[in-house]
């Protein structure tokens, strides 16, 4: 009996108290983040204005002022969309083909594909300015997109592979049957019967983008210069300006959080490949 | 047969670009990396090209080799690594195992717990390093100035009074030191990829064997030795992953380091490669040879992994 009502205790009362504690502490430093950017930057440094203080909306309407928010914001959603649309596009018959028409190869080359994802950045890291620079398309979206499409390919490839393998090979076939071409099928059967795996992948592939900090800093300078770069260039070392800079960096990563909390389950897809189910 | 060639040939769009954003600048950096070649030099100005007569060998792999900050950016690359994957694989499994189980509001405990995950490198170096753990005007540094005000107070309070004064007032710690930089990065990195962690264990955890720990209940088998048998074994596999995918991220950490301390005392492989392409392209790349090796090691033992579940 004593073990019984020991366990019960804990599952009623320890646990919910140790998880909700754990939850807030870990929520904390983005809770910290979007409390500071209502206040003034006068007041953020002060210790008697942690909690209690009188909320204001300027950093957020001075954004634009300050840091030119929205340009830089418009570069992010330039890039990481037609990124995410340049993988998709090119992965979607990629996967079509290893999911329903494998060869023996098939195994070798989505390991290869994985292996290139593992290839340091900084390895490369002159060659790429190098090339750019040369070829006329450092700081422009175009060499931005191209970049962020190439390192996600793999994992969009191999998100939607999973999902592909997962629809049965005879209703494909069936299609097959009918005389219908291989761009009809992957247009007519495969993409509305993959929607939901298809737009999952998309959002991740998404995330990544947009949160990705090393080509994006590297290889640009102001025109096609995202978000990660803005920030990293705003670090503040002096602490004089932490309400602004916080709205800034909410404004950053706010809409992402809020994708993230959606797609929770493709991200363990995501990133170990499958591998945990 | 005929009618396969077409579907196959789909895949070439993705296999030829990968393979031309392999090889491509790859072979550049091992190429550069046998040449003596820098950006700016008055004394030598041939070497400023990239050509075959500036050959040098393995130099720029001894020079490297010979180069203090070498083996300081592998160790710190390695401190800083296994520091923090070492946390949040201990953190992540305790922490699913706590919330794997229902209780009131989990799926909102859930959502806060994920959050860091999706927050931009630069964004959590910025906020950390400023915000939270600045002596001064972080929340660090805030808090300690309000216990040492508290413990003013309490030393002046009539009875109490000589007990407060035997504590010492608190020091706040400077994270930007040479010293505690990488200690910062390491808290950073951990709060933002435990979540990670977490997620990955507790997808694994819902797939656990109810009726084999059921049996094992009924045979009085504890708490812990529950957790010892049969969930830690069966976890074993996700943590290998998650160290791996962690360890190929986390060597390439590089907006954390350079917002911390812009390399201060506290370079990593891919910082020093950074430095070194500022002007000496040949050691640039023979460090970035190095940084492919020691990812590939790691990457094997992952390909391995991963290959066994592939076709099931």
């Amino acid at each position: 009996m004593g073990i019984v009502s020991e366990t019960s205790t804990f599952t009623k009362i320890l646990r919910p108290v140790l998880a909700w504690s754990v939850g807030i502490l870990f929520f904390f430093p983005i809770f910290w983040m979007v409390l500071t950017s209502f206040k003034t930057d006068a007041d953020a440094v002060k210790p008697e204005f942690l909690f209690f203080f009188t909320p204001t909306l300027e950093n957020y309407l001075n954004m634009t002022e300050n840091y030119d928010y929205w340009r830089f914001a418009q570069n992010s959603v330039i890039t990481s969309v037609f990124a995410t649309a340049g993988a998709l596009a090119v992965a979607i018959p990629c996967a079509y083909a290893m999911a329903f028409n494998p060869s023996r190869a098939t195994k070798d080359v989505l390991m290869w594909m994985l292996s290139t994802k593992m290839l340091p950045a900084a390895a490369v890291l002159y060659p790429m300015t190098f090339l750019t620079k040369s070829l006329g398309l450092f700081d422009t979206h175009f060499m931005v997109i191209i970049v962020l499409m190439l390192i996600n390919l793999p994992i969009v490839v191999w998100m939607l592979f999973t999902y592909f393998k997962e629809i049965p090979r005879e209703i494909i076939e069936a299609g097959q049957m009918d005389g219908v071409t291989t761009w009809g099928e992957i247009r007519e059967i495969l993409i509305p019967l993959a929607w939901g795996g298809i737009a999952s992948t998309a959002l991740l592939c998404f995330i990544f983008c947009w949160n990705e900090a090393y080509w994006t800093v590297r290889l640009t300078t102001t025109d096609a210069a995202t978000l990660s770069k803005l920030i990293e260039g705003n670090r503040a070392p002096e602490g004089l300006f932490f309400g602004r800079l916080s709205a800034v960096s909410a404004a950053a990563v706010g809409p992402i959080v809020v994708l993230g909390w959606f797609c929770q389950k493709q991200l363990v897809q995501g990133l170990t490949f499958g591998a945990v189910k | 047969m005929s009618d396969r060639r077409l579907p196959r040939l789909l895949q070439t769009p993705a296999v030829v670009l990968l393979l031309i954003w392999m090889i491509v600048p790859l072979s550049m950096t091992l190429f550069f990396s046998f040449i003596r070649y820098v950006l700016n030099s008055l004394r030598r100005p041939e070497w400023t090209e990239p050509s075959l007569s500036n050959w040098r060998g393995f130099g720029n792999y001894n020079y490297v080799l010979n180069n203090n900050d070498f083996l300081l950016a592998v160790q710190n690359s390695l401190l800083i690594v296994c520091s923090i994957v070492l946390l949040t694989v201990i953190l992540g499994v305790l922490i699913a195992v706590l919330i794997n189980k229902a209780f009131p509001g989990r799926s909102i405990v859930r959502v806060l717990l994920i959050s860091p995950f999706f927050v931009m490198p630069a964004v959590n170096a910025v906020l950390w390093i400023n915000m939270i753990l600045d002596p001064v005007l972080g929340l660090q540094g805030l808090a300690v100035e309000g216990l040492n005000g508290t413990l003013q107070n309490l030393r002046a309070a009539p009875g109490i009074g000589w007990f407060f004064s035997l504590w010492p007032e608190l020091q706040p710690i400077s994270f930007r030191a040479t010293q505690t930089s990488a200690y910062a990065v390491i808290i950073m990195v951990t709060w933002q990829w435990t979540p990670f962690a977490v997620l990955i264990f507790m997808t694994s955890l819902q797939s656990e064997d109810q009726q084999q720990k059921e049996a094992a209940v009924l045979d009085g088998a504890g708490v812990w030795s529950q957790f010892r048998f049969l969930t830690l074994p069966h976890l074993s596999r996700p943590i290998a992953i998650v160290v791996m995918i962690q360890a190929i991220f986390h060597l390439s950490l590089y907006a954390e380091i350079e917002i911390v301390s812009r390399g201060n005392g506290n370079k990593n492989l891919p910082y020093l490669i950074g430095e070194f392409a500022n002007n000496n392209i040949g050691a640039a790349s023979a460090t970035g040879i190095f940084a492919v090796i020691l990812a590939n090691i790691i990457a094997i033992f992952l390909l391995r992994m991963i290959g066994k579940t592939l076709m099931e």
